[in-house]
């Protein structure tokens, strides 16, 4: 299963806004210009690329809305949702929605990644920025790397350009990595092919022979600096020719000194985490299944009839789940993760509350919360687990034996 | 002493253009992998893997050829068979399908490749099921050529 996350879309963003400066504002939007954006010729080119992909051995593939300095509330369309409706369905194969937005000197004081337009990126799978300079980069590594409906999971660096626009500081990867953020290479660099459009006209990437050294050393300098941890590899080709397999463009990863299954895993593995951590964007602080209770036979323990007492009412809405509630949050808050299923804070705004306990501590006794409660199996994550161990071999290679 | 230990890459070239397919020979490619060397990896990178590298087997109808490099620097090899953006004049798109150890398991890779190839020509044609083509004839003349490789 290998990913590939940015396919540009033709023509995608430019031809909104030209739209919509045409109509200038009101008229344009009545009309809507997602309709008519893809002619059946781009279609079918788009559809012959994905045959291509299919054939190199890709299963998932996002389309990528590329916007320049900033999102405009009132112009702004998300052109692949007219798209992926016109292309054919495959069996086994996902097709996700992208957009990345350019950062410059102009997008610093707010780009439109903003609560207000929450609506505008919950129809995007994921979102990604391009910083070009450095107090952009800063602010894509700090502030919006952090978990919220409007999480930037992907940090697309320009590595094409001369010399890249900012000093990767440590304090900035690390931070960045910590949240949940990837750093992405478009192998397109690599190959000296040719860049979306949309990126050399606001400056992200250059198309001439130096574009070629400039990427192996902007990359270098990335591996160096993240330690091979959270790279992403996706292409970023807008011509045919540039697409390569995927365990070939792992072979060149792995020549910017970084670990062979590292290489591996920025196609497959990274990607698929970073998709289903996008997912959590739409969810109640990134919950994805709800922790399953499982109501012990006999509930009324004398012990766990002087805690219920204490709790404040609003809570004691059935008689018969105070003791699973309870357990409920307890394991949670032994879990130590604040984001992952909170049942009790969905009811009420009253946030979390640490329950006093028999003991007059903040957990009751090993004995009674044995007794109460088998603890919940999350089987989503177990799941996951074991996926994760079957997932593919590394590539063919079959040692030993006579040679030459 | 240790003996010298090479690896074998099977490769599809994939042409972009189904149509104009300009048959391809072994040469050409040797020469394109050498010049995509000397490009990205210069002169000393040549020097590394050219004593060994070698085109043993190519086919044109399924595109498919087999390489030999020496071990040591197969990875520069494989780097710069994937720069590789254009044979000739025509573009192709290389993708290394197998790498193996030994000359056997590079055989038995081109021909399940090469079945697997044929039926995908076979299915974009769109002949009935018992339909004869001249593709039976290609499988098994491929087969024993490619069977007959020593390495």
């Amino acid at each position: 299963m290998f990913f590939d996350l940015n396919i540009p879309v033709p023509s995608s963003s430019s031809s909104s806004v030209s739209q919509a400066k045409k109509g200038k504002g009101k008229q344009a939007k009545a009309t809507t210009p997602s309709a008519s954006a893809f002619s059946p010729s781009q279609v079918n080119a788009l559809e012959s690329r994905i045959d291509l992909l299919l054939q190199l051995g890709y299963t998932v593939l996002a389309f990528n809305q590329v916007v320049d300095k900033k999102v405009d509330t009132k112009s702004h369309c998300n052109v692949l949702d007219s798209l992926l409706p016109q292309l054919k369905q495959r069996p086994g194969v996902v097709f996700l929605k992208r957009l990345t937005i350019i950062l410059d000197e102009d997008s610093e004081k707010g780009f439109g990644l903003i609560n207000a337009n929450i609506p505008i990126f919950n129809s995007y799978d994921l979102i990604s920025l391009l910083p070009t300079s450095a107090t952009t980069f800063s602010l894509a590594c700090l502030t919006h790397s952090l978990p919220s409906p409007l999480t930037a999971h992907i940090i697309s660096l320009p590595l094409t350009l001369p010399r890249l626009p900012f000093r990767m500081k440590h304090t900035l990867i690390r931070t960045a990595l910590k949240n949940g953020a990837v750093f992405e290479i478009n192998y397109i660099g690599a190959l000296g092919g040719e860049n979306d459009p949309c990126l050399v006209t606001a400056d992200a990437a250059i198309n001439d022979s130096s574009a070629k050294r400039n990427w192996w050393a902007a990359s270098r300098e990335l591996c160096r600096v993240t330690k091979g941890k959270g790279i992403l590899v996706s292409s970023g080709a807008i011509a045919d020719a540039d697409l390569r397999a995927p365990r070939d463009i792992g072979n060149i990863i792995s020549l910017l000194d970084v670990p062979q299954n590292t290489a591996r895993d920025s196609m497959s593995t990274l990607p698929r985490s970073l998709v289903r951590r996008a997912e959590t964007r739409k969810t109640y602080r990134a919950v994805l299944s709800e922790p399953k209770v499982v109501i012990p036979e006999n509930p009324s323990q004398p012990k766990l009839s002087a805690s219920v007492a204490e709790i404040p009412l609003n809570r004691v809405s059935n008689g018969a789940n105070v003791g699973a509630d309870i357990a409920v949050h307890d394991v949670l808050a032994a879990q130590g993760s604040p984001e992952s299923g909170t049942v009790n804070e969905r009811d009420g705004p009253s946030g979390p509350v640490a329950i006093p306990h028999a003991n007059g501590q903040k957990r009751p006794r090993e004995d009674v919360e044995k007794q109460a409660v088998a603890p919940p199996v999350d089987h989503e994550t177990r799941k996951k687990k074991r996926k994760k161990n079957k997932e593919g071999r590394g590539p063919t290679i079959a040692t030993g034996g006579a040679g030459s | 002493m240790v003996r010298f230990k090479n690896r074998w890459l099977l490769v599809e070239f994939i042409p972009l253009h189904q149509g104009e397919n300009t048959a391809l020979n072994g040469q050409q490619i040797f020469n394109a992998l050498k010049q995509s060397i000397l490009a990205n990896f210069g002169d000393t990178g040549w020097g590394a893997v050219g004593m060994s590298l070698n085109v043993t087997y190519f086919s044109p109808v399924t595109n498919i050829c087999i390489i030999r490099v020496a071990r040591d620097h197969h990875n520069l090899a494989w780097a710069a068979l994937t720069l590789v953006t254009a044979i000739g004049a025509s573009r192709y798109i290389p993708n290394v399908v197998h790498l193996s150890g030994t000359i056997k398991h590079a055989q038995l890779a081109a021909v399940e490749h090469n079945r697997k190839a044929i039926a995908r020509y076979r299915s974009l044609a769109k002949t009935p099921a018992a339909y004869h083509d001249s593709f039976e004839e290609y499988l098994e003349t491929s087969s024993k050529e490619i069977e007959s490789l020593k390495g």
